[in-house]
């Protein structure tokens, strides 16, 4: 695995290349050295080989010419010296050649010259035996002797030339042995050229194939990724754009094109071209943005619109930022973005928000009219009871104390009501700060706030150990003052109201009534009385505005304390539930989520 | 300072009319030896107060929504006023929301009532307030942390 | 720049009282619970003088002995409630008559007689008054504050301060802080 990570290393390939190149040279020169050596052995084979032949042939000529004077003595035939002279060229010639073959060697060219000699000595004698025999008072003593001497000389000679034969011969053989080694030599660095040459070969080769393969499958991704990039773009309604800066090129992506509304390619991509397919009203201000961005290299992001042939309207997000290529060209890669949906519904949710801030407004003069301008006269109206109860009522018949009373009740109904409404309508509107909220503490001030009524009505309200939850403060306050009120409010007749108030777990039953998947989730706290009740089938119809179940006067209820409630604990995130038995009591379940899943 | 002798001078700033005269009943009812001075809105406070020969009211009630300069305007001003740092005021609003009940304690009010429904309850709320005030500057209470809401 | 200071209004009015009758060669001797006692030669002149320079002080020479009473009172009721571990074991009412030799029962009439006010508010208001202190200090819980005050619970304290303030101790604080804030940003 480690080889073939290295082999796939480009640089470390390139390295081993270099290295079997610089093996391959250095073979490539030793092995021409040899072969010039080689050649240089075989120069000096012939040049030996030569010099032995004319050495021979030397010998040859001397031993023709001696026996033909031999013959002509014996004879006197005239014919046998006629060439005499031809001969002795010959051996001029020879001597030369001889002279030029051992050039180089002054060790030979010493010899050849001492073979010069006795050849000119020899032939001394031939002249000198010619002379005898050719005089016609020869002596044939002298002859003899002339001929000894002859041959003794030749003998001489002959040895002479044996010898340097014998040396040039003992050359060539040292030079032939040569010859052979480095023959030898000479193959095995051959052989290891080729061996060397064909593993680069395959090396390369093989290399080669491994790139190609890794080249075609990265196309092959490179293709399956600009298809699903079109793809992409064309359901994310976006296409992009590259300018080169260096050589001032446009590329546009199909999917742009198709955002002027145009076909892919339909025109070629430069600035020129796509500004006319921008709005005429936003052209100065996309190019400058995008010409001064040139200069400046700064990303860029803008919303333009379209106008295409067609007609259409299309609003754009055009966002622009700086790279570099592969070759260091610096490139702006931009991307337009068709935001046209987007930017309708931001532009309908603008004016839905703006909508709703007015409706808020109106919302929150209708509660000021409500809290101030409607209870103002109320209550005056309230103050002018209490001076006529104090300083007229005893004047009044029975009759108009009856209605006097009326009156007062209804102007007293009519300002809980007032409260009531002021409670609900602000359990809608802002203001939902939510804060870690002592329960325990909240119960606490509420038995402060209705310590008169619940003194008034004799009534025990028991509180338990409750949990500090996330919540509106003022909200879950309310929520407890309207419970426990509701609890006093319809309370049985002689007898002492009892209220419980208490945080329990979730039970087994609720988390499958009401899908709760974890009881942990929920705090879950129930007030329960022992008033009138109501028939369970009521449950959910109390929650309602304005659902009232009493109609009996002495329960006077504005049929929003519940309402307000069921609000309040909606506005938690949570739920309110609630069981009654008429004549038993009622039990209210108030599930609030545990922080996180507010 | 007051002393025990001294006569309770009170200020009441509102522009309905009929609640000045419950005001004023109440008062003459509760026969505590008071002075009352009435006004009907904000502009008039600002010019009787800065008049050189009044004596400045011990405690002052404070409608907040007036025409003209409202209760919270007035409230602003006179606290930045250190000549009236002895001046105790008394909001007197018919809004019983605990924003404006803590807004006007920052902003320096001593007394927050919410207007009464019932004349005796009105009785009974200036009675404490008129006490509870005098017990501050005669007890060597800390004017600063005076705050008192009915 | 606003500075938030404490002081002990005693020392002050020790300290003005001790200059002003110096000032006027006035031969005097403190005494505690706001009396001094002053030579009987001093002339009627110099009298006036002190009452005129202690006035703008807001200090007044009080020569009713009703209403020295009402100060002995008041001032045993703020040592008492400012000093608790010097009194561990004794009620108020008991150290009132103690204290100023008379019936708990005359203390009690002469007090509210005099001063719009009952004996039991006025220790309710003195406690609170310090109960608003402690909170603004903000070294100590409400728990603990409450155990400090010789309250049973700190719900107990929380109802009495309700009653006496109209306000919760965390909504007073609230304000108190913001009102602080808004001061020292001005």
């Amino acid at each position: 695995m480690k080889i073939l990570g290295l082999y796939k290393n480009s640089q470390v390939f390139k390295i081993a290349l270099a290295i079997a190149i610089l093996v391959v040279c250095f073979i490539g020169s030793v092995f021409y050295s040899q072969m010039k050596k080689l050649d240089a052995t075989v120069a000096l084979i012939a040049n030996s080989n030569k010099t032995q032949l004319e050495l021979e042939k030397l010998l040859s000529v001397i031993s023709v010419y001696e026996t033909n004077l031999r013959s002509y003595i014996i004879t006197k035939d005239e014919s046998y010296i006629q060439d005499r002279f031809l001969s002795r060229g010959k051996i001029e010639e020879s001597i030369q050649n001889l002279k030029e073959l051992t050039a180089n060697d002054t060790l030979a060219n010493n010899d050849i010259n001492r073979l010069q000699i006795l050849i000119e000595n020899r032939f001394k004698l031939f002249r000198q035996t010619l002379l005898i025999a050719k005089s016609k008072n020869a002596v044939p003593l002298d002859l003899n002797e002339k001929l000894l001497e002859s041959s003794h000389v030749t003998q001489v000679m002959k040895a002479f030339v044996t010898k340097i034969i014998f040396s040039e011969s003992a050359k060539t053989k040292f030079q032939n042995d040569n010859h052979q080694f480095e023959l030898r030599d000479s193959i095995i660095t051959a052989f290891l050229l080729v061996l060397i040459s064909l593993l680069i070969l395959w090396l390369s080769f093989n290399k080669m194939n491994v790139d190609i393969a890794e080249l075609k499958k990265a196309n092959d991704k490179l293709k399956l990724l600009n298809e699903s990039y079109n793809t992409a773009e064309m359901t994310a309604n976006l296409g992009h754009w590259m300018v080169n800066l260096t050589s001032d090129t446009y590329s546009f992506s199909d999917n742009l094109f198709r955002l002027m509304g145009v076909a892919p390619n339909a025109f070629e991509p430069n600035l020129e071209n796509s500004v006319k397919y921008i709005h005429p009203d936003d052209v100065e201000q996309v190019t400058k943005l995008h010409m001064d961005s040139l200069v400046n290299r700064q990303y860029t992001s803008t919303i333009f619109r379209y106008l295409t042939a067609k007609g259409e309207l299309k609003y754009i997000m055009g966002v622009g930022s700086f790279t570099k290529n592969g070759a260091g060209d610096l490139i702006k890669i931009g991307v337009n973005y068709d935001i046209t949906s987007q930017y309708k519904k931001t532009l309908e949710l603008e004016k839905n928000n703006k909508e709703l801030q007015y409706i808020n407004k109106e919302l929150e003069a209708f509660n000021n009219i409500v809290s101030h301008d409607l209870q103002e006269p109320l209550r005056k109206i309230q103050m002018f009871i209490s001076r006529l109860e104090e300083k007229e009522f005893e004047v009044l018949s029975m009759q108009g104390k009856d209605y006097f009373s009326k009156v007062r009740a209804t102007a007293n109904r009519m300002q809980n009501l007032l409260i009531d409404l002021v409670d609900y309508s602000r359990t809608i509107k802002g203001d939902k700060v939510f804060s870690d909220t002592d329960l325990n503490a909240v119960l606490n001030e509420i038995m402060h706030d209705l310590s008169t009524n619940i003194e008034e009505k004799k009534a025990v309200v028991n509180v338990g150990n409750l949990p500090i939850i996330k919540a509106i403060p003022f909200q879950i306050k309310q929520l407890f003052i309207n419970l426990i009120s509701n609890a006093l409010k319809y309370s049985k007749e002689g007898t002492h109201p009892e209220i419980n108030i208490s945080s329990l777990t979730i039970t087994e039953k609720e988390m499958q009534d009401y899908k709760i998947s974890n009881k942990e989730d929920y705090y879950k706290i129930v007030v329960s009385d022992n008033g009138i009740g109501f028939k369970q089938e009521y449950a959910e119809k109390i929650f309602l505005l304005f659902k009232r179940l009493e109609t009996d006067a002495k329960y006077s209820g504005t049929g929003l304390g519940l309402a307000i409630c069921s609000r309040i604990v909606d506005n938690h995130k949570g739920f309110i539930k609630v069981k009654g038995e008429p004549g038993v009591g009622a039990e209210f379940y108030i599930f609030i989520p545990k922080g996180d899943l507010l | 300072m007051i002393t025990h002798q001294d006569s309770m001078h009170i200020l009441l700033v509102d522009d309905d009319e009929d609640d000045r005269a419950f005001f004023s009943e109440a008062i003459q009812e509760l026969k505590m030896n008071n002075k009352l001075t009435l006004l009907k809105d904000g502009n008039d406070l600002m010019d009787y107060l800065i008049l050189p020969e009044i004596k400045l009211p011990h405690v002052l009630f404070l409608d907040l929504n007036m025409p003209g300069k409202t209760g919270i305007e007035c409230l602003k001003e006179i606290r930045a006023d250190t000549r009236f740092k002895d001046v105790s005021i008394a909001i007197y609003s018919t809004s019983s929301s605990e924003k404006d009940i803590e807004d006007t304690f920052i902003g320096g009010a001593n007394i927050y009532i919410k207007k009464p429904n019932d004349f005796s309850k009105l009785k009974k709320v200036i009675k404490e307030v008129v006490n509870m005030n005098w017990q501050f500057h005669t007890s060597g209470l800390n004017i600063e942390t005076f705050f008192f809401s009915v | 720049m606003k500075l938030n200071f404490s002081y002990d209004g005693n020392i002050a009015v020790k300290a003005i009282l001790q200059e002003q009758l110096e000032h006027l060669d006035i031969k005097f001797q403190l005494l505690d619970l706001g009396q001094i006692e002053i030579g009987d030669d001093v002339s009627e002149q110099s009298f006036t003088t002190l009452q005129t320079n202690l006035k703008k002080y807001g200090i007044q020479i009080v020569d009713n002995p009703k209403g020295q009473l009402i100060q002995k009172i008041k001032d045993a009721i703020i040592e008492i409630v400012y000093d608790k571990e010097k009194f561990p074991n004794i009620t108020i009412s008991q150290y009132l008559s103690d204290k100023l030799n008379f019936r708990y029962g005359y203390i009690t009439n002469f007090f509210s007689e005099y001063t719009h006010t009952s004996i039991e508010n006025f220790i309710i208001l003195q406690k609170i008054e310090r109960a608003k202190k402690l909170i603004m200090e903000e070294e100590l819980t409400l728990t603990e504050i409450s155990h400090e005050l010789n309250y049973s619970s700190v719900a107990y304290l929380s109802t009495q301060f309700k009653k006496v303030t109209g306000l919760t101790p965390s909504l007073f604080k609230r304000i108190v802080v913001k009102r602080r804030e808004m001061t020292n940003n001005d």
